[in-house]
């Protein structure tokens, strides 16, 4: 009788309870990825490393929430233009990498209006995207995390140079989206801090003049 | 408003409702798939409780396929590793060798010990594979999905017995998926569920386990060469 064993039980290849080596390697995964421009890429070295960005998940032939989270993201483009491909950057990462070629990003892309400067569409071997997918958006909760149409539903801002993560939902307003933005901003320095506060200071008095209190909080 | 707030839900609704993601793959090998008498495949839902300290222990997921005179033997998941802490992975043989053989036959207690074998098609078998060397690759690039392999085990075994039924009924099925209706999730720590979720399975499914009596020839010799050896670093007498 031949054996053969299906699997080699190493200690490289396996984890033990409460070693470091059990966990992913790196908090933001370095995968292998293809932008709608077929350029190839590594999502922590090339796109997130030192950066704000703000990432989603999606897919070409999603026609419910896929194109209202794309739109939303558009708007948040528009107001950030000048930011965009200088300091803020967009990805949109596919749910199903074994449909959505390059070419297929980039078709969606230019459906929405979405060819902008600092935005790419990324797809990649599928191993890693589930990867990705769990790095960045899981809930540690298994009916949750199964759903990848779950995930497409969230938008997940990081700043890297702070080590920084936030989360919005893009289906919330516009406004609020721009908020959580903000909350991932490099710090300001002193100054433009003090140029902020007179500013708003000045906001308030005017109120006060017009109405006798503060009207807008 | 309300317009805006119905487009919304209908926006949600229907991605929601987009097919299954993944495994989009075809059933047609299965269907032409045709038994062999000179070539078997098994799948083995193993586990035990009592080892670690919190009172769980070893769950996996063990595959057996038989062809003429080879045999190939292999499992993964949670097992003990040389000082009786919980680890994920390949399982080695001289733990899984334990389930090579009914527990029950060896005269271990029910509440102790699940064992679920399962004769399958050669394309469920490929498939189950398919699924444990995907996690092999996690576990070798240091690429698992959760902070704690014991969510990982649960994704492995829930993936795997799902395989199972992608393309027909295989098994009565146990939804496990941390929802409203999901008591065993809803009741155990993450370590113990895929045992819990094995003695559902096999609960359900009694009819379709294959006895002792009823396993090949080969895959009978490896069980005695097994039990020949009950000595072996880590064979783990079952309590």
């Amino acid at each position: 009788m031949k054996r053969r064993e299906l699997f080699v039980g190493t200690s490289g290849n396996t984890c033990v309870q409460g070693t470091r080596a059990c966990g992913t390697a790196d908090l933001i995964p370095n995968v292998a990825l293809r932008t709608h421009d077929d350029v190839p890429v590594r999502f922590y070295d090339d796109l997130v490393k030192g950066r704000q960005v703000v990432i989603n998940m999606m897919y070409a032939n999603c026609e419910g929430l896929c194109p209202a989270v794309t739109s939303r993201m558009v708007e948040v483009h528009r107001a950030l233009a000048p930011r965009m491909g200088r300091d803020l950057f967009m990805y949109s990462i596919t749910l199903k990498p074994n449909e959505d070629d390059p070419a297929a990003l980039r078709a969606f892309a230019d459906m929405h209006g979405a060819l902008l400067p600092g935005w790419k569409f990324l797809t990649g071997d599928a191993f890693d995207i589930d990867t990705l997918r769990f790095a960045l958006f899981r809930h540690n909760h298994i009916k949750f995390d199964l759903d990848p149409n779950f995930h497409a539903g969230q938008l997940r801002i990081i700043n890297d140079s702070i080590n920084r993560w936030v989360h919005v939902t893009p289906l919330a307003s516009k406004a609020t989206v721009l908020q959580h933005i903000s909350w991932a901003d490099p710090p300001k320095s002193m100054e433009q801090r003090m140029q902020d506060n007179r500013a708003l200071q000045d906001e308030i008095g005017r109120e006060v003049a017009k109405y006798g209190y503060r009207k807008v909080i | 408003m309300q317009t805006k707030m119905f487009l919304r839900a209908l926006a949600l609704l229907t991605c929601l409702h987009a097919p299954a993601l993944f495994g989009a793959e075809s059933c047609e090998a299965e269907a032409n798939w045709k038994a062999s008498d000179t070539e078997r495949h098994f799948v083995v839902l193993a586990g035990r409780t009592g080892v670690f300290y919190e009172r769980s222990g070893p769950t996996f997921v063990m595959l057996m396929r038989e062809a003429g005179d080879e045999v190939d033997l292999g499992a993964f998941g949670v097992h003990a590793d040389a000082n009786g802490h919980p680890a994920f992975g390949a399982v080695p043989a001289s733990e899984y060798e334990v389930f090579l053989s009914d527990p029950a036959a060896l005269g271990h207690t029910k509440s102790s010990a699940v064992m679920l074998r399962l004769e399958v098609s050669g394309p469920q078998y490929e498939r189950v594979l398919r699924v444990l060397r995907t996690w092999e690759r996690r576990v070798a690039e240091r690429a698992l999905l959760y902070p704690d392999f014991a969510l990982d085990n649960i994704l492995l075994v829930k993936q795997a017995t799902e395989e199972l039924n992608r393309c027909r009924q295989a098994l009565v099925p146990y939804e496990l998926d941390w929802g409203l209706d999901d008591a065993i999730s809803e009741h155990n720590i993450a370590l113990r569920i895929p045992f819990e979720y094995f003695r559902e399975l096999k609960a359900r499914n009694v009819a379709r386990h294959v006895s002792d009596a009823a396993m090949p020839a080969q895959l009978r010799m490896a069980t005695l060469t097994a039990q020949r050896d009950p000595q072996a670093p880590g064979t783990g007498k079952i309590k």
